[in-house]
């Protein structure tokens, strides 16, 4: 048995205060609290006729020429999910672009609002909101769906295997899988994992060179805006404070990069809307990997809690031996 | 330490009460973390898992991140503190020795009834061993798992290759874990290392179990003053004070 190191209680109290006191003072604010940065897209509802002149709305034809063909085809027949069975299969549907599918990743949602014995119809792009802190790439159990510096949240259809996580963490559901592709077919099939989610991914590839995602520089009325995220929450701020109206997505979920600006209030536009799978909603969301957050910080200031009471122990333990020595 | 002869009762204390507490708070969180890192999967719902009674709540990923949040201060605060205390206070029972993998080959071998096991100190090769194996999987497990819990709160922009490789070898360690833990479990069931089992419910094993064998541990209970002539010497050593 080596000999106990001498601690006095006070000396340990102090230590041990000190260190807890500076570790969860040392904390930063949680990612939701932090400036914003990177990039936003401010979508005015207001400017959008939905292109009546066009097969398709042009963002989204957009969207599809870029993004189509990068779903790659699944495997035939798709093997059959233990226990379950269910697949998902939209290869065969590809055409679908009323609503949100791995091959289409925007889509416009109408909306009409009466008032005043009017009605008055709207079009709404919709896709991800690349939100601030979103539990769908955090949470990732294969970190295939990651949040980067620039604000978007980007899925690795290399790494994805197809669990649909990020669809139940999202909470507008946005990311849509297809079943048989992807890297689950080579692992355990028809036990785990199921094909390879997609959703807009801000035109990653696109944006980090300088260039606009595509649908914003394909969209004839400048529905969206896109830049700095600073410009774009204080161009969306200034339009409110011009014409009124009412923003979307600047809390929702703990804050998101994209914005809508309605000029009807967004509760009335839930109740219009279509929604269901893949045809989002605009209820109001609180985010809640935000409630994780207290229990998250203790468990980083656990280390300083096990050292502490550690040394609290050995501090025990050595006056006990004194105490045992001095009597003897 | 508390290692002491029982010679009335037949027994020998071989874990105190604090390393029990030590053992059963990572166990337990352990078992809590393994069973709520398995449902950060998705596949709770899928397997039904959250049809079974008690477990309706494994198919929400935020009520099972919270768990996992709550196992895991139990489990970094037991594992640092263990790391801290043992080693402040010198206490090498557990680490590996030199010609441990012989010693251990030897050991498992007479458990299938080739040759005869040699004689042990309190603690037998490969537990030595596995010792270090898991604290090398639980580092693995708690420095990954920090990192990712960072990500979550203050950064999830983190590094987007620091994050992969936390990621990475967090499911990684988790497996092994998961290993290390069924094989824990399976070498108790070993006739030969059944008695052991009672040691770390109540502290104490049966002192002929020990004697037979344990011997060099014995010895050195009984060299430290442990031995069942303890009392008697203590008694002694009042009555000489005056006490």
């Amino acid at each position: 048995m080596s000999e106990s190191p001498k601690i006095s209680r006070r000396g340990f109290l102090k230590i041990a205060g000190g260190a807890a006191l500076a570790a969860g003072a040392g904390f930063p604010r949680t990612a939701e609290a932090k400036e914003p940065r990177g990039l936003a897209t401010l979508i005015d509802i207001g400017r959008c006729d939905g292109c009546p002149d066009f097969e398709m709305p042009l963002c989204v034809s957009a969207c599809r020429e870029l993004y189509l063909s990068r779903v790659s085809e699944p495997v035939d027949p798709i093997p059959k999910l233990f226990p379950r069975g269910q697949v998902e299969d939209w290869s065969k549907r590809k055409h679908v672009f009323d609503r949100l599918t791995p091959y289409n990743r925007l889509y416009v949602q109408k909306a009409a609002v009466s008032e005043n014995g009017e009605t008055r119809e709207f079009f709404i792009p919709r896709r991800c909101m690349h939100c601030d802190r979103p539990a769908c790439a955090t949470l990732c159990p294969f970190s295939a769906n990651q949040k980067y510096e620039n604000g978007a949240v980007v899925i690795d259809p290399d790494l994805c295997f197809g669990g649909a996580k990020c669809r139940d963490l999202c909470p507008w559901a946005i990311p849509q899988r297809q079943s048989g592709i992807g890297i689950y077919l080579h692992i355990l099939p028809t036990l785990a994992g199921n094909g390879v989610l997609f959703k807009c991914d801000l035109c990653y590839e696109r944006i980090t060179k300088n260039e606009l995602p595509a649908c914003v520089s394909a969209c004839p009325r400048k529905v969206m805006t896109f830049g700095s995220r600073e410009a774009v929450f204080a161009e969306a701020e200034k339009r409110v404070g011009e014409t009124g109206g009412f923003l979307y997505g600047k809390n929702e979920n703990g804050g998101t990069s994209t914005l809508y600006l309605s000029p009807v209030p967004f509760d009335r536009l839930n109740e219009v809307v279509d929604k269901g799978p893949g045809k989002p909603h605009f209820e109001a969301v609180k985010s809640r990997i935000a409630g994780t957050d207290p229990l998250g910080k203790s468990l980083l200031l656990s280390p300083v809690a096990g050292i502490a009471a550690a040394w609290f122990g050995v501090a025990l333990a050595a006056s006990g031996t004194k105490k045992q020595q001095g009597g003897e | 330490m508390e290692e002491r002869i029982l010679e009335n009762k037949g027994l020998v204390v071989r874990h105190s009460l604090l390393e029990r507490i030590e053992h059963w708070a990572v166990a337990l969180s352990g078992l809590v973390l393994l069973a709520t890192g398995l449902f950060e999967l998705p596949i709770a719902r899928r397997y039904f898992i959250t049809e079974l009674p008690g477990l309706g709540w494994s198919g929400d990923f935020i009520t099972s991140l919270n768990i996992h949040y709550a196992a895991s201060v139990v489990f970094i605060s037991a594992c640092f503190f263990h790391l801290v205390y043992h080693g402040l206070l010198g206490h090498e029972g557990m680490i590996p020795r030199k010609g441990d993998l012989r010693a251990s080959v030897e050991v498992i071998r007479s458990f299938f009834g080739r040759g005869k096991e040699p004689p042990f100190d309190k603690y037998l090769p490969e537990q030595r061993l596995a010792y270090a194996g898991m604290a090398v999987i639980v580092a693995l497990l708690i420095f990954s798992g920090l990192v990712k819990t960072w990500k979550n709160l203050f950064d999830p922009s983190l590094s987007p290759v620091l994050v992969l490789t936390a990621t990475w070898v967090h499911n990684g360690a988790f497996v092994l874990f998961l290993l290390a833990f069924v094989a824990h479990v399976a070498a108790l069931i070993l006739k030969p290392n059944r008695p052991m089992i009672r040691g770390i419910f109540t502290g104490s094993v049966r002192l002929d179990y020990a004697r037979e064998r344990h011997p060099f541990w014995i010895s050195r209970v009984e060299e430290e003053g442990g031995g069942p002539n303890r009392l008697k010497k203590e008694k002694a050593g009042d009555a000489s004070r005056g006490t």
